[in-house]
């Protein structure tokens, strides 16, 4: 802890100008969001844009989308551990890092948006409903947390190069664990928190589960992405080799090549399906909430063009690019998935009323957003990363070159 | 319950009735008469819903509440317990008919500009108990003794209608039932061949809302057909909790 402390101590000394203005920026987000908490604690939730015919809006829609960020940034992070893909090995810490954060971020959000905090916080614990998606999503997220922190623990000692070959075994096989953990349960039951419900015709389709899964890997892949080039331009030396963000980019094209078709084939079946419902979303996607409709569909016409160039895959800032305006694409389809769902009428004569987020929300959004930044910020300065053993001659790979393997203390490493 | 929509004139005696028996908060309306009109012109149809809470028989609501707060008694009336409300509103999404309702403010703050402790109601009432304070909402009910009827209203939670537990708990019809100027509601043993709400059924052609949800709603409406997907509704009542 002293250890920790000191280094931070030394890191916030160490602080170049850019560095100071991107904390005083994040610190700026976090006072205005601490002030709209205590305005919503205060006041109560009316000061948000929800009303009763949209109880769920601009809180969820963030929820859901780090939590998409949570998993797929984990699966890019264990693609070393897990599938011996030594190129990703610097991103390890650093993905699961932004799972852990992101995780934390979408719990937040979701504490800001029940009435009872206090309540809520012991939903997974005390008077559970076993037929309640949401009993089973929240125990979702209290295992990937403990995944996510076992994971940490792993590759951090690994790093410092005091892995045993027991936690090297275990931590691949933990790697092997989270990635099905992360698409089917952590991603399914997300999606299954919205599609089982009959009465939003939007969300009603079986296709919504898996559409999460693949929406969660075009985020994380994204996030990945933009964190490797970022780290890049702080540490002057690439993270990670060109050829493998290149590859990113190609996993990237390849995820929105399936999340793309997912969500028009959804909506081409509601929108034929002879329900007033589909007129209604289609009159909505392309009216109150077109802004939107235009970033997710825009968003992913735009990445798909620059990433199919093969000139362009291999350049930097085009591959940034493509990672920023895809993250965008998946944020807008959340936002619009969770908005329509809730602005259908349920009955023919319900008045629709649009919703938009109120000040205060969008102030609690951007400071939350903020802190989550704020604390990878400091973790990647305080924990030590993999980049530390970047040196091909430290380099922990196993003797045929295939399998990264953390260093270990005087046992042989797993294979 | 039945509706029986040949009745239904609109008035929302109802709705008044459901508010002074349950002291709902401004914009909270546990009964709702939708005001709507269909068909084009020059052939238009003006028509009322009354909508009260369905108490379905396979509550959406039950099955997607995380903590057990929402339950269905032994009876069949759903009830929400406001010890357990975490509100996530998950209630209110899953709910095809939209009769939850959050609290998104303090209720005191909320009563139609009345204060909880204004001195001045208790020289008005001469210490009595102000009318839109019922102290029977403070009660428990069930086997369970669970503080289900209204109370306080509390901040944070999803209340909807109980077809008046405090009532029907003392053998009492529903306030809306007492109130209804037309004998447009019956309350009564859907189970019971002789009750009023079963020999009504018997002579009108009756529908559920949204039937095809499979929901199996405990009221039931007669007189008219269900409302088509044309249907407008003339005077929205604002349920957005705002200044």
């Amino acid at each position: 802890m002293t250890d920790l402390a000191a280094a931070g101590r030394t890191a916030i000394a160490k602080s170049s100008t850019a560095s100071k203005v991107w904390y005083g920026g994040l610190g700026v987000f976090m006072v205005l969001g601490l002030y709209a908490f205590i305005r919503q604690e205060v006041g109560g939730q009316y000061v948000t844009g929800l009303t009763n015919a949209t109880p769920w809006g601009l809180y969820v829609a963030v929820f859901v989308f780090l939590v998409g960020i949570s998993a797929g940034s984990t699966i890019i992070g264990l693609m070393v551990h897990g599938f011996g893909r030594k190129g990703y090995a610097p991103l390890a810490t650093r993905a699961l890092l932004v799972g852990l954060i992101a995780l934390a971020a979408a719990v937040t959000f979701i504490m800001l948006d029940v009435g009872r905090i206090e309540r809520a916080v012991f939903v997974p614990l005390l008077d559970r409903n076993l037929t309640s998606v949401q009993f089973y999503s929240s125990l979702s997220y209290i295992l990937f947390g403990l995944i996510l922190l076992m994971g940490l623990y792993y590759t951090v000692k690994a790093s410092r190069g005091m892995s045993t070959a027991r936690d090297a075994k275990l931590g691949r096989w933990l790697a092997i664990a989270a990635v099905p953990f992360a698409l089917v349960v952590l991603q399914g039951v997300d999606g299954a928190l919205f599609a089982g419900i009959q009465a939003r015709e939007f969300w009603n389709s079986a296709l919504l589960p898996p559409h999460f899964a693949v929406g969660a890997l075009v985020s994380g892949t994204a996030v990945m992405m933009i964190v490797a080039v970022v780290a890049a331009r702080i540490r002057g030396r690439d993270l990670v080799s060109r050829d493998v963000l290149t590859q990113m980019g190609v996993l990237l094209v390849l995820f929105i090549a399936i999340a793309a078709p997912l969500d028009f084939f959804d909506f081409l079946v509601f929108r034929y399906s002879n329900t007033a419902g589909g007129d209604e979303a289609w009159q909505f996607l392309a009216g109150a909430q077109l802004p939107f409709s235009i970033l997710h569909v825009g968003g992913y016409v735009a990445a798909i063009a620059i990433l199919l160039s093969s000139k362009r895959r291999k350049d930097v800032r085009w591959l940034t690019a493509a990672a920023a305006v895809a993250l965008v694409a998946v944020a807008a389809y959340r936002y619009n998935l969770i908005v329509v769902g809730m602005e259908l009428p349920l009955l023919p004569f319900f008045a629709n009323q649009p919703y938009w987020p109120s000040g205060i929300e969008v102030m609690l959004t951007l400071g939350v957003i903020a802190l989550g930044l704020c604390a990878y910020s400091v973790l990647t300065r305080v924990i030590p990363m993999e980049e530390e053993d970047a040196d091909p001659a430290a380099s922990p790979l196993d003797a045929t070159g295939q399998t990264w393997t953390p260093q270990t203390t005087g046992q042989q490493p797993a294979k | 319950m039945v509706i029986d929509l040949d009745r239904c004139m609109g008035c929302r005696a109802c709705m008044e009735a459901c508010k002074v028996e349950n002291n709902t908060s401004e914009q909270i309306f546990w009964m709702n008469v939708f005001r709507y009109e269909e068909g084009d012109y020059p052939d238009v149809t003006m028509k009322f819903l009354p909508r009260p809470c369905q108490h379905c028989e396979n509550p959406p609501c039950v099955k997607v509440c995380p903590t057990q707060a929402r339950y269905q008694q032994d009876d069949g009336i759903v009830l929400t317990d406001f010890e357990k409300c975490i509100g996530c509103r998950y209630c209110i999404v899953a709910c095809p008919y939209g009769v939850n309702f959050f609290n998104w403010k303090d209720p005191e703050d909320n009563y139609y500009g009345l204060d909880w402790d204004d001195k001045e109601l208790d020289s008005v009432t001469d210490g009595a108990v102000p009318p839109w304070k019922n102290p029977d909402l403070d009660k428990r009910y069930g086997p369970d003794e669970r503080l289900v009827a209204g109370s306080g209203h509390f901040r944070g939670t999803t209340e909807k209608c109980t077809f008046c537990i405090q009532r029907v708990t003392k053998g009492l019809d529903p306030a809306c039932v007492e109130t209804c100027p037309v004998d447009a509601l019956i309350f009564g043993d859907l189970d019971d061949p002789q009750s009023d709400v079963s020999q009504t059924l018997r002579k009108k052609s009756s529908f559920k809302l949204k039937e095809e949800l499979n929901t199996n709603p405990k009221v039931r409406y007669v007189g008219q057909t269900a409302p088509q997907t044309d249907g407008r509704e003339i005077e929205a009542i604002p349920i957005e909790a705002r200044d």
